[in-house]
């Protein structure tokens, strides 16, 4: 039985073809990575559903603030592909120059905001830009993601704040995905964490009780639940923030530079019941929209195009080293074009 | 013209900007109804509104990150912290989030903003309401950090400041805010901020100074009759490298004189590009008077900071070297 959607059968298809297309991508990234192509990488397995609902529910005049594990939502907000590889890969032709770490974006023109690597060092800023489009009176909200390990930090207790203060058109959405690198979200029974503590007791959604806005959960591993919950939360926060705790799980390591072996059994696996890309394509399967036919085409067809896509960005230029001195300031200070010289 | 104070004249620069330019935003801790705690903002929550002159929750990281965000959105934030002391939980926010900005997106967004605090001693206010913190932001490759020392550079100064288009440091000299009147222009002004000022011309020897030391050089040198050329800084970071060169040629001798303790301070760097560059004209080595390398004490702040005494002592032994 086809379910009644808002989303249309090509929409959907798109979506999970980007959910596919996220997981070949990360396999292929990851690869590049053990060969040295790329020196640093942050996994994505567990939040294609998540990112790819992200995507769908952004609505041009909403602006966006991600965190370092977002490639997805970039990918399904149809960003063109060569500008997100091009910073992934740190290449010539990347808008930032080969600046910062893979998936640290900054894509002003798209409205979307620049990915900062300590955690959480974002929200405030967000906050600040949702102001902005208040006082201007624009249309849209503002949404910003994490992690669950960055509800611990001031940052996120100070922007919840700000936001409930000012009454601001802001979603704060928490990607769950059950760890802080190696430290569990919530008390655990697992054995393998009878050892340590947790990164807190309280549900993390329902902390935005204390800031005066409301909190929801949703599950996120069911990209059309994210998209449905995250553009109705978009259409409200006009009105009043919001926080969303969608909850999945880190099936991979937290970057390249992590084994999870040392401190967890994983239990969400790849083909799992619980794997966002097994639970989409259940899902579409059951409104008739997916065959196990057009499952294998589709992974083919995406096979093609990741492999391409890496082996052209692996191979691409990197940045002359003539370029690291520019744009510190707009006017350069004398010390900084001496500087230039002492590259060597 | 007015007689200002230096308060005075930053509000009157708050003003002159705010009322050309409705991207400005003025935000902090009681900076609204109460008119900051040193009345920097008084009056303008009145005249602006509360969507422009916004009294904040009392986290200071949010103060500046919130900012922040104004300011790549468009706007132009201008954040207060109330006493430079308390700036630290937004440190975090000041290097990694507005100082980089620019560089590590390669100018996709730009920052525009002036984060303003009072620093430095005069108020007795111990080692919480008194630091002199320029040296960790002196340190933090891409912000500009600006001090003035008197009601004239001030107005003139934080107006240059908000129309840079990158993130400003200002610091207010505390000690300063009433220390004195002068004619400041009611009207719109500004000052370069890549040029230090030569507040007294002379061929002895140099003195660098700048912010809350600037008074008490210019009173002592004054004073005691020494032909000493003095340059105010101003701008701390990046500092006009040529002004003082030109001195430094022209004397041979030079002191550094600030209210911040010495060790890894602000007065090393510039002993170490002098000496880099113009040794061959150096007549003596050159000496520092600077605040004591401890915590400001609460009682005995007199012997902590720079005084008549102690400069004096340094001219006169460059002087006899
Ligand atoms: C302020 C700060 N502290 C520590 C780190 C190192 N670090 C990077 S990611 C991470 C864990 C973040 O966990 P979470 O917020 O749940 O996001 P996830 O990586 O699981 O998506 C840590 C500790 C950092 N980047 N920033
Ligand atoms: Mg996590």
């Amino acid at each position: 039985m086809i379910e009644e959607t808002d989303i249309s059968k090509e929409g959907l298809l798109t979506a999970y073809k980007n959910i596919v297309m996220e997981r070949l991508f990360d396999k292929k990234m990851l690869n590049a990575s053990r060969q040295g192509f790329l020196p640093f990488y942050i996994p994505l397995m567990g939040h294609e559903a998540i990112h790819i609902g992200l995507g769908m529910a952004i609505r041009d005049e909403d602006f966006f603030y991600p965190y370092y594990r977002d490639f997805g939502v970039l990918l399904q907000m149809g960003i063109p592909i060569d500008t997100i590889l091009s910073q992934v890969f740190a290449t010539a032709t990347d808008n930032e120059i080969g600046r910062d770490m893979p998936d640290h974006f900054s894509l002003k023109k798209y409205n979307i905001g620049a990915v900062i690597t300590p955690v959480a060092g974002h929200l405030t800023s967000a906050t600040g830009i949702a102001y902005a489009k208040k006082y201007r009176k624009q249309n849209g909200s503002v949404i910003t993601t994490f992690g669950d390990g960055a509800t611990s930090t001031p940052d996120f207790h100070v922007a919840m704040n700000f936001a409930g203060v000012y009454n601001l058109p802001m979603v704060f959405f928490v990607e769950n995905n059950q760890f802080a690198i190696s430290v569990p979200t919530y008390p655990t029974k697992d054995k393998a964490f009878s050892n340590t503590y947790e990164e807190t007791r309280g549900a993390i959604y329902k902390k935005a009780d204390a800031y005066g806005f409301s909190g929801i959960r949703i599950d996120g591993t069911n990209f059309i639940e994210v998209y449905r919950a995250t553009r109705k939360a978009l259409e409200s926060a006009e009105n009043q923030p919001i926080l969303i705790e969608a909850m999945s799980y880190r099936m991979g390591p937290h970057s390249t530079a992590d084994d999870p072996n040392k401190y967890r059994t994983t239990t969400v696996i790849e083909g799992g019941d619980k794997d966002p890309l097994v639970v989409s394509q259940k899902l579409l399967k059951d409104m008739k929209i997916l065959t196990d036919k057009d499952i294998s085409s589709i992974n083919d067809e995406m096979e093609e195009t990741t492999s391409q896509l890496i082996d052209k960005y692996e191979k691409a230029p990197k940045p002359d080293k003539s370029t690291m001195m520019g744009n510190l300031y707009e006017e350069e200070p004398w010390y900084i074009s001496e500087e230039r010289s002492d590259i060597q | 013209m007015t007689q200002m104070t230096m308060v005075k004249a930053l509000n009157s620069g708050l003003n002159n900007a705010m009322e050309r330019d409705d991207s400005i935003i003025l935000l902090g801790e009681d900076v609204g109804t109460d008119g900051g705690v040193f009345r920097v903002t008084d009056g303008l929550l009145a005249k602006y509104g509360k969507e422009r002159v916004m009294d904040t929750p009392l986290a200071e990281l949010g103060i500046v990150g919130f900012g922040i965000g104004m300011s790549m959105a468009g706007l132009k934030a201008i954040p207060e912290i109330q006493f430079q002391d308390f700036i630290y939980t937004a440190m975090d926010q000041i290097i990694n989030q507005m100082a980089k900005l620019r560089y590590r997106t390669n100018g996709d967004y730009t920052l525009p903003m002036v984060l303003r605090t009072p620093y430095g001693g005069g108020v007795h206010g111990g080692p919480y309401h008194s630091q002199s913190g320029e040296a960790y932001f002196t340190h933090t490759q891409g912000l500009t950090v600006v001090t003035p020392s008197n009601p004239y550079d001030a107005k003139g100064l934080l107006l240059s400041s908000i129309e840079l288009n990158d993130p400003v440091i200002f610091l207010e000299p505390k000690r300063l805010y009433y220390a004195g009147r002068m004619e400041v222009p009611d009207d719109y002004y500004k000052i370069d901020l890549r040029k230090a000022s030569v507040i007294k011309e002379g061929d002895a020897l140099t003195i660098i100074t700048y912010g809350p030391a600037v008074p008490l050089v210019k009173s002592t040198v004054e004073k005691n009759n020494v032909n000493a050329e003095i340059i105010d800084l101003r701008t701390l970071s990046p500092f006009d490298l040529d002004t003082i060169m030109a001195s430094v040629k022209k004397t041979g001798k030079v002191l550094i004189v600030h209210e911040s303790p010495k060790m890894f301070g602000v007065g090393a760097e510039l002993s170490a590009t002098i000496s880099e560059r113009a040794i061959d004209y150096l007549a003596a080595p050159i000496l520092r008077v600077t605040g004591l390398d401890i915590p400001i004490p609460f009682a005995l702040e007199d012997y902590y900071v720079p005084n008549e005494k102690r400069i004096m002592a340094a001219i006169e032994k460059l002087l006899k070297y």
